[in-house]
C-alpha cells in the first residue's frame, strides 16, 4: 500500500445507507454521531454501502443499481439483510456494536481486496440510434420517446403558466431524505413539483419496541415518553439536514443518545429559532386539511389543530396532569412546533412519571409517536396524501413538508403484539 | 518588471493554495464545535480527505456533456484565481493593478453563474440539472446587490482600482463608513461561492446539486475550486472594506492576510448555523429587501462622499 492509500484509509469512511424493512433509527443515529463515519447522501460520494435490514425481491434491481453507481473502490456491508446472490463472499454483520468499527476496517483495508462485482450490464438502457430528419431520434422536433428516452416537451404549468419542459422522474426506494421503502414518480417544471404518483409506499415501521411491550402489560411512562422525545429529536434532526444544516442535526441527534427524564431544552428552542429553520419555509407551506390531518394522524393532526391523542384515555396519564398540545396552522412550521412542545412535555411528564413511578393504565390502545395504535389495528400508510399535498410546491417545500411528516404504516416488528 | 511581477504572483498563489486548504480546516473546526463530535485531527483531515478522491474512480454519467462537465471545476477556480489577480496584498504587491479592477471582479461574478449552470447542466442528471436552474435563477440577485455595493466603495476612492479603494480607507475603513456595505457583501459571498444558507446549487436536499453526480478527482477539483471563490471573495472583502494592507506595527501583507481571514471565518460560520431558505423566498428577499438596502447603501456613500 502506498503512503498516499494508507493516508486515504485515515479519512472518515462515506457510506451510503439503504434502508431496508426494520432499519432501526436508533443503529443509524448511533452511526451518524460516530467522527469515523461519514453518511453521505448519493452513492457517488461513497465508498462502502451499507444495506440495513431486508430489502424486498421487486427492489433488488434498484440495490444492484445502487451498488454499481459508487465508484470504485467501494465494498458493500450487510446489516440484518441477507446478501444478494451475485455476491461470492458477502460481509455480513448482525451486532449492533461492531457496526462502526466493521464498516472502519472494510474501508481501511478497501485498496487490497478484489474489486467488487458490476451487479447489472454497463450499457445504455436503449439503444442509441439516430432517427428523422436530423438525426434527431424523434419523428419531429420535440416530445416523444425517441432512442427510448423522453424527449423535452412543454407542459402546462402549475406556478405562473409559463411552459417549460416537463421533467420526469422516479426517485426511491432507498433515497436518503424520504421514509425507506418510499418510491415516486415526480413531474417538475423548472423547481416546481407538478404532479407526483406514490409508486410503492414506505416500508411499515416498527414503533419503538416499548409502545408493542405498552399493549402487552403495563409498562413505565417514564420509558414510554422518553421513547416519544427522542422519536421526535429524530424528526427534527432529519428536518435540520434537510435545511442544510448538517452539524445542527448531529447536535439534535446526540440530545437524543443522552436523553433523561426532566431534560431542559430551552437552549435548543433557542438555537432552533435563530437558525432560521422556521423561516426557511414561507408560512403555510405543507399545510394539511382537516380529512388529511386526521388521515395521518399523531403529531401531524395535533398540529394541524386535531386533539387526538390515546393518552387521554389512559387514566395514569390524567393522574399526571397529561393534556393534549394543539397547534392552529397544520403547516411545516407548526409540526416543527409541535415536534418541540411535545419533546418539553414528554421530557417533563417522564420526570414526573419517573418520580413517582407511574405505570401505563390502559393496554388496548397506545399514542406512538406516528400516531394512535390500536392492539390488533397497526397504523394505516398515509403516503397517497403527498400526491395531494406536493404539487404546486418547489423542491426544497416539498422535501421540507416530507421530512416534517411522518406517512408510513405502522407494524409491530419483532417482539411486537400479543 | 519580471520581478515586479513575480512576488505577486507568488503571493497570489500562496494565498490561494493556504486559504483552501484553510477552509477545509476551519470548517471541520466549526462542525464539531456545533455539533459537539470532536473530529480526530483537524489539520490533517482535509489531507486524508483529498488523498481518498484522488485515488477514487472518476466516475461518468450516461451521455454527459463531457466536455464542460470536466471544464466547469477548472474554469471556476481560474475564475477564483483571476478575481485574486486584481487584490492588493501591500502597497506594491498587486499581480494585475487594473484601473477596472472592480469591474473584473464583477465580471467574475457573472461568469461564475455560467461555470456553475454548465456544471449541473453538462451532467446530464436529475439532481444536479436541479441545482443547476437554481442558481441562474438566483445569481442576478447576488450580482446586482454586489455591484452596488462595490459602486459604493469605489465613491470615496474615486476610483475603480481596488488600490485606491484601499487607499481611500486610511481615515476610516469602509466598514464603518459605509455600514450597510459589508453585511450585504458578505451575502454576496454566500451567494456566488453557494455556501451555507445560499448553498442552493449543491444543496443537501437535492443529494449534492450539481455534485451529486461527480467523484474522484473532479470532485476534489469541484470542492477546492469552491473554496477557492470563498478565498477570493474574502481577499476583495478585506481589501474594499476593512481597510486591506492598511494597519499598524505589523506588514502589510499580514495585515491583509489576517483580515481576509477574518472574513472566511465569518463566512464559515455563517455557513454552518444558518438554514437555507426556500428558493423562492430568498428570491423574494432579495429584490424587496437587500436590493433596496444596497441602494440605499449607494446613496449612503454618494451623500457621504460629496
Amino acid at each position: 500500500m502506498s503512503w498516499l492509500q494508507r493516508m486515504a484509509g485515515e479519512a472518515p469512511v462515506p457510506v451510503y445507507v439503504a434502508r431496508g424493512i426494520d432499519a432501526s433509527h436508533d443503529d443509524l443515529a448511533a452511526l451518524a454521531l460516530d467522527a469515523n463515519i461519514e453518511l453521505v447522501a448519493t452513492p457517488r460520494h461513497a465508498a462502502v454501502l451499507l444495506v440495513v435490514g431486508t430489502v424486498p425481491a421487486k427492489f433488488h434491481d434498484g440495490l444492484r443499481r445502487l451498488h454499481d453507481q459508487m465508484p470504485r473502490p467501494a465494498t458493500t456491508l450487510w446489516y440484518r439483510s441477507r446478501p444478494l446472490p451475485e455476491f461470492d463472499a458477502p460481509h455480513t454483520l448482525s451486532k449492533t456494536d461492531r457496526l462502526a468499527p466493521t464498516l472502519t476496517d472494510l474501508y481501511r483495508t478497501l485498496y487490497g481486496r478484489t474489486p467488487q462485482p458490476v451487479l447489472l450490464p454497463d450499457r445504455p438502457p436503449a439503444p442509441w440510434r439516430g432517427l428523422g430528419d436530423y438525426g434527431q431520434g424523434g419523428e419531429g422536433m420535440m416530445g416523444g420517446t425517441p432512442y427510448g428516452r423522453p424527449m423535452a416537451m412543454t407542459d402546462d404549468d402549475l406556478r405562473d403558466g409559463l411552459q417549460l419542459d416537463a421533467l420526469g422522474f422516479t426517485l426511491g426506494p432507498f433515497f436518503g431524505p424520504w421514509a425507506p421503502g418510499l418510491l415516486m414518480h415526480m413531474s417538475l417544471q423548472g423547481d416546481v413539483v407538478q404532479r407526483v404518483s406514490v409508486q410503492s409506499p414506505p416500508f411499515p415501521q416498527a414503533p419503538p419496541t416499548v409502545f408493542g411491550a405498552a399493549l402487552r402489560g403495563a409498562v413505565p411512562i417514564a420509558d414510554l415518553e422518553l421513547a416519544r422525545a427522542r422519536s421526535h429529536l429524530f424528526g427534527l434532526a432529519h428536518s435540520l439536514e434537510t435545511a442544510g444544516l448538517r452539524s445542527l442535526a448531529l447536535r439534535t441527534l446526540a440530545h437524543a443518545a443522552r436523553l433523561r427524564p426532566g431534560v431542559d431544552i430551552g437552549l435548543m428552542r433557542g438555537w432552533l429559532r435563530r437558525c432560521g429553520l422556521f423561516a426557511s419555509v414561507p408560512p403555510g407551506c405543507g399545510q394539511l386539511t382537516r380529512t388529511q390531518a386526521i388521515r395521518i394522524g399523531g403529531t401531524a393532526a395535533r398540529a394541524a389543530g386535531q386533539p387526538m391523542d390515546a393518552r387521554l384515555e389512559d387514566p395514569a396519564y390524567r393522574r399526571l396532569g397529561f393534556s393534549v398540545i394543539v397547534q392552529d396552522a397544520g403547516d411545516c412550521r407548526a409540526r416543527w412546533r409541535q415536534w418541540l412542545g411535545e419533546i418539553e412535555q414528554s421530557l417533563a411528564l417522564a420526570d414526573r412519571a419517573a418520580g413517582e413511578n407511574v405505570y401505563t393504565d390502559q393496554t388496548e390502545v397506545v399514542e406512538t409517536p406516528r400516531g394512535r395504535w390500536r392492539r390488533g389495528a397497526g397504523i394505516a400508510d398515509a403516503s397517497a396524501v403527498l400526491e395531494e399535498l406536493l404539487p404546486g410546491m418547489e423542491w426544497s417545500e416539498a422535501m421540507a413538508t416530507i421530512a416534517s411528516l411522518d406517512v408510513a404504516a405502522g407494524e409491530p416488528g419483532e417482539g411486537g403484539e400479543p | 518588471m519580471g520581478t515586479d511581477l513575480l512576488l505577486p504572483v507568488v503571493v497570489l498563489f500562496a494565498v490561494l493554495v493556504a486559504g483552501v486548504y484553510l477552509v477545509q480546516v476551519f470548517d471541520g473546526i466549526v462542525a464539531s464545535a456545533l455539533s459537539g463530535i470532536p473530529a480526530r485531527d483537524h489539520w490533517l483531515a482535509p489531507l486524508r480527505r483529498g488523498a481518498w478522491l484522488w485515488l477514487q474512480q472518476d466516475i461518468t454519467t450516461e451521455h454527459p456533456d463531457a466536455l464542460n462537465w470536466r471544464l466547469a471545476p477548472m474554469v471556476y477556480f481560474t475564475l477564483a484565481a483571476l478575481g485574486m489577480a486584481v487584490i492588493p496584498w501591500a502597497g506594491q504587491v498587486v499581480a494585475a493593478d487594473l484601473s477596472t479592477g472592480i469591474v473584473l471582479w464583477g465580471s467574475v461574478e457573472a461568469l461564475a453563474t455560467v461555470v456553475i449552470f454548465l456544471h449541473g447542466w453538462s451532467a446530464n442528471a436529475v439532481f444536479p440539472l436541479l441545482g443547476a436552474y437554481r442558481y441562474v435563477a438566483l445569481g442576478l440577485s447576488y450580482i446586482l446587490i454586489s455591484m452596488f455595493v462595490l459602486i459604493g466603495v469605489a465613491l470615496p476612492a474615486e476610483s475603480l482600482k481596488i488600490t485606491y479603494v484601499v487607499l481611500s480607507q486610511q481615515e476610516l475603513w469602509n466598514v464603518v463608513r459605509q455600514p450597510l456595505g459589508l453585511p450585504l457583501f458578505l451575502i454576496v459571498g454566500l451567494g456566488i461561492a453557494f455556501w451555507g444558507p445560499l448553498n442552493f446549487a449543491d444543496s443537501a436536499d437535492l443529494a449534492g446539486g450539481t455534485a451529486a453526480e461527480v467523484s474522484g478527482p473532479h470532485r476534489l477539483l469541484w470542492t477546492v475550486a469552491r473554496s477557492a471563490m470563498l478565498v477570493a471573495f474574502s481577499a476583495v472583502a478585506a481589501a474594499t472594506f476593512l481597510g486591506g494592507w492598511l494597519g499598524p506595527w505589523l506588514p502589510g501583507l499580514v495585515w491583509m492576510v489576517l483580515k481576509m481571514l477574518l472574513v472566511l471565518a465569518a463566512l464559515l460560520l455563517l455557513g454552518r448555523v444558518l438554514a437555507r431558505p426556500a428558493p423562492e423566498r430568498f428570491l423574494t428577499f432579495a429584490w424587496v429587501v437587500l436590493l433596496p438596502l444596497a441602494f440605499l447603501d449607494l446613496v449612503w456613500a454618494g451623500l457621504e462622499a460629496l
